[in-house]
C-alpha cells in the first residue's frame, strides 16, 4: 500500500491543532480545511465507494468523494471544513 | 422564536452574490448572504483562513476582487451565515404567505429564513469527465487542485500531469510551478487557435488585457520550466493500481476523438480542467425552467433581463444562468440586486443603473468569445469512459452497466430511467458528477444529443443532510415549525 502523500504544504506550518483520523493522532496547522491537513500528513483514503479508496476530488463540497463521518456526523465534506482541536474523524463510510 | 425574515436572501457569497448583496443593502434591503465556505469570496476569490494571517490578495487578472471583499464586509448591515447549506427552498405563497422558505443547515443547527425575494448565485463546477481510472486518489480537478494551492498553501504531488481544454489550466500549471510543484506536462484537447479565431477574439479584448498578458506570462512561465505544452491531445487512462502512477495519452481529431497511438506519462498527480458547469440544482429544485447551453456550462437557468427567473420573485446571477468568469457574474449580480430593489419597490438610480449595463455589455462580448474557443467536444470526452469506467462515482456504477441497460431497454431514453434502473446518480452527489456523462452515453446509444436526454429531477434535500436538520424545522406531522 502506497504512503506517498497526495500533497504537501508549501512552506512549513507550525501544526499546534490535533486530531484523530480513524484513531490515529494528526497534526495540523489552525486555520487549514481537515482536506488539506488529511492530505499534507499522508491521508490517502476519504470515502470508500464499493471498497474503492476516493479522496479528495473537487474541493468546493460539490463531490462528496472527501466526505467522511466527524465527530459521529456522516456526510461531512473536509474540504468545508476547518480543522478543530480533538475532532474525531472516521473514513471510508 | 420566530423565524429570520429578509428583504432578500442570496444564496452563495462569490463575485455575483457579493455584488448583488451590496447593491440591495445600499438601497435599504434587509439582505442575507449564506455560503457553504467560512468566508466570502466564492472559489474564484477564495483566500487563504484568517488564521494564516496574510492580507486580502485580488487573483490573477481581477484586480477589483479585494475591493469587492472589502465593501461587502463594511456593509455592517448586511447578515452573513458562512459554513452553512442552502438544501431547498419551498414556495410558501401556496401557503397564503408572501415569502419563500429558505432551509439551511449550519453549524449550530437547522435554521429557516424567509426571503420576500430569492437570488440564486450559486455558481459552477468543474465540468466532470470519466476515463479510466479517474476514481483513483490522485486525480484532481482543476479547481481542486487550484483552490488547495491559493487558499491552503498545500500543493499536489509531482510529477503533475494536466489535461483538460479550459484556459484555466494554464494559470493553474504556472501556479503549482511556481510554488515549487513538479508539473511535467499540459495536454490541451484542441489544436492552437487559428489566426481567424485570435482576429475573432479581439474584439473581446478591451477590460481584459491584464488577464491575456497574465495567461502569455503563463506560457512562459511554463517554458521556462521545461514543461511540455501539447495539443490535440486527450487522456486514455489514469494508470496505477493503488494510486496514480502515471497516465496515457494520445493524439485526437477536431472532435477530440482518439486517432493516435497512446504514450504513457509519469505522474502522481493527475489534473482535469474540461471547463465548468452551472451549479443549478437549487433553481431547478424551486421550479425555474433551464435550458441546454454545452458552451456555457450544461443546463442554465433562464432569466430576462432583469434576472429574474420564470418563478417570480426568484432571481439567478452569474454562473448559473451562463459560466462566463468572474467580471460577468459581478455585472449581473449587481444588476439583479439593482433589479430586486427597484422590484420591492426602491427608487431607481438612472446613472447607477446605465453604468450596470455597460458593464454587462463589455464583459457578456468576453465571455461569448471564451465560451466558442473552449467549447466543450462532448461526444469526444463521452467515449474516453470505457466499459469498465466509473461512470457514477458515489455508487460505483461502470459504464457498462449503463449501456447494457440501455441495450435491454430500446424505449429507455432518459437520464432518469437509467437513474432508477442502474442507480446512476443516487449517491451524495445527487448526480451533479454523473448527470451530463449519463446524458452524454443515452446521447450516444441513441443517436441523439446531451439535452434530448433531459436531467435528473431535483428535489429537496438538494445535498444530503442529516435528518435531524429535518427534525429540527419540521415538526413529526410534517407540519412546518415556525
Amino acid at each position: 500500500m502506497k504512503t506517498e502523500p497526495l500533497a504537501d504544504r508549501v512552506v512549513p506550518r507550525r501544526r499546534d491543532v490535533s486530531f484523530l483520523v480513524d484513531g490515529r493522532p494528526v497534526r495540523a496547522a489552525a486555520g487549514e480545511t481537515v482536506a488539506a491537513a488529511m492530505l499534507a500528513e499522508g491521508e490517502r483514503c476519504f470515502a470508500r465507494r464499493r471498497g474503492e479508496d476516493r479522496a479528495l476530488l473537487c474541493n468546493m463540497g460539490t463531490c462528496f468523494e472527501c466526505a467522511v463521518t466527524v465527530d459521529d456526523v456522516p456526510l461531512t465534506r473536509t474540504c468545508m471544513t476547518t480543522v478543530r482541536d480533538g475532532m474525531d474523524v472516521r473514513t471510508g463510510e | 422564536m420566530s423565524a429570520d425574515v429578509y428583504d432578500l436572501v442570496v444564496v452563495g457569497a462569490g463575485p455575483a452574490g457579493l455584488a448583488a448583496a451590496i447593491e440591495a443593502h445600499a438601497q435599504g434591503l434587509r439582505t442575507l448572504v449564506i455560503d457553504e465556505q467560512r468566508a466570502a469570496g466564492g472559489q474564484i476569490f477564495r483566500q487563504p483562513p484568517k488564521e494564516f494571517g496574510e492580507p486580502v490578495r485580488s487573483p490573477v487578472g481581477y484586480p477589483w476582487a479585494a475591493d469587492l471583499l472589502t465593501d461587502a464586509a463594511d456593509a455592517s448591515g448586511i447578515d452573513w451565515w458562512f459554513e452553512s447549506t442552502v438544501f431547498g427552498v419551498l414556495d410558501a405563497r401556496s401557503t397564503g404567505r408572501d415569502d419563500f422558505d429558505v432551509l439551511v443547515t449550519r453549524p449550530q443547527g437547522a435554521r429557516r429564513a424567509h426571503a420576500r425575494r430569492l437570488l440564486i448565485a450559486t455558481g459552477a463546477y468543474d465540468m466532470p469527465v470519466a476515463i479510466p481510472g479517474w476514481t483513483m486518489p490522485g486525480v484532481l480537478m482543476a479547481g481542486a487542485a487550484q483552490g488547495l494551492l491559493k487558499a491552503q498553501h498545500v500543493r499536489a504531488t509531482g510529477p503533475i500531469v494536466l489535461t483538460g481544454s479550459h484556459p484555466l489550466m494554464l494559470i493553474v500549471a504556472a501556479q503549482l510551478v511556481r510554488a515549487g510543484a513538479e508539473v511535467t506536462e499540459v495536454a490541451f484537447a484542441r489544436g492552437m487557435p487559428s489566426l481567424r479565431e485570435l482576429l475573432a477574439a479581439a474584439p473581446a479584448i478591451p477590460g481584459h488585457v491584464r488577464l491575456l498578458v497574465e495567461l502569455a506570462g503563463c506560457v512562459l512561465t511554463l517554458a521556462g520550466h521545461g514543461v511540455r505544452l501539447s495539443t490535440s491531445t486527450v487522456p486514455t487512462a489514469i494508470t496505477g493500481t493503488d494510486g496514480v502512477s502515471g497516465v496515457r495519452l494520445a493524439k485526437a481529431d477536431r472532435a477530440w476523438r482518439v486517432r493516435g497511438a497512446e504514450r504513457e506519462v509519469p505522474a502522481r498527480t493527475v489534473v482535469l480542467g474540461y471547463g465548468f458547469h452551472a451549479s443549478t440544482e437549487l433553481a431547478r429544485q424551486v421550479g425555474c425552467s433551464v435550458h441546454w447551453d454545452s458552451a456555457a456550462g450544461g443546463w442554465l437557468v433562464a432569466v430576462d433581463e432583469r434576472f429574474e427567473t420564470d418563478v417570480p420573485g426568484i432571481f439567478v446571477a452569474g454562473e448559473p444562468t451562463g459560466v462566463s468568469g468572474a467580471e460577468q457574474s459581478r455585472a449581473e449580480g449587481a444588476a439583479a440586486g439593482a433589479a430586486i430593489a427597484a422590484d420591492l419597490g426602491r427608487p431607481v438610480d438612472g446613472r447607477r443603473a446605465g453604468a450596470v449595463r455597460r458593464d454587462l455589455r463589455r464583459s457578456r462580448r468576453f465571455a461569448a468569445v471564451v465560451q466558442r474557443m473552449f467549447a466543450p467536444e462532448r461526444p469526444g470526452l463521452v467515449s474516453l469512459a470505457t466499459a469498465d469506467t466509473t461512470i457514477c462515482r458515489c455508487e460505483a456504477i461502470p459504464r457498462s452497466d449503463v449501456d447494457g441497460f440501455l441495450r435491454a431497454n430500446p424505449h429507455a431514453d432518459t437520464v432518469d430511467a437509467v437513474k432508477l434502473a442502474c442507480r446512476t446518480g443516487m449517491g451524495p452527489c445527487q448526480g451533479r458528477y454523473c448527470e451530463s456523462t449519463v446524458g452524454g452515453a443515452v446521447a450516444a446509444a441513441r443517436g441523439g444529443t446531451v439535452p434530448g436526454a433531459a436531467r435528473f429531477a431535483a428535489h429537496v434535500p438538494i445535498k444530503p443532510v442529516p435528518l435531524q436538520a429535518y427534525a429540527e424545522l419540521f415538526d413529526a406531522d410534517g407540519a412546518e415549525t415556525p
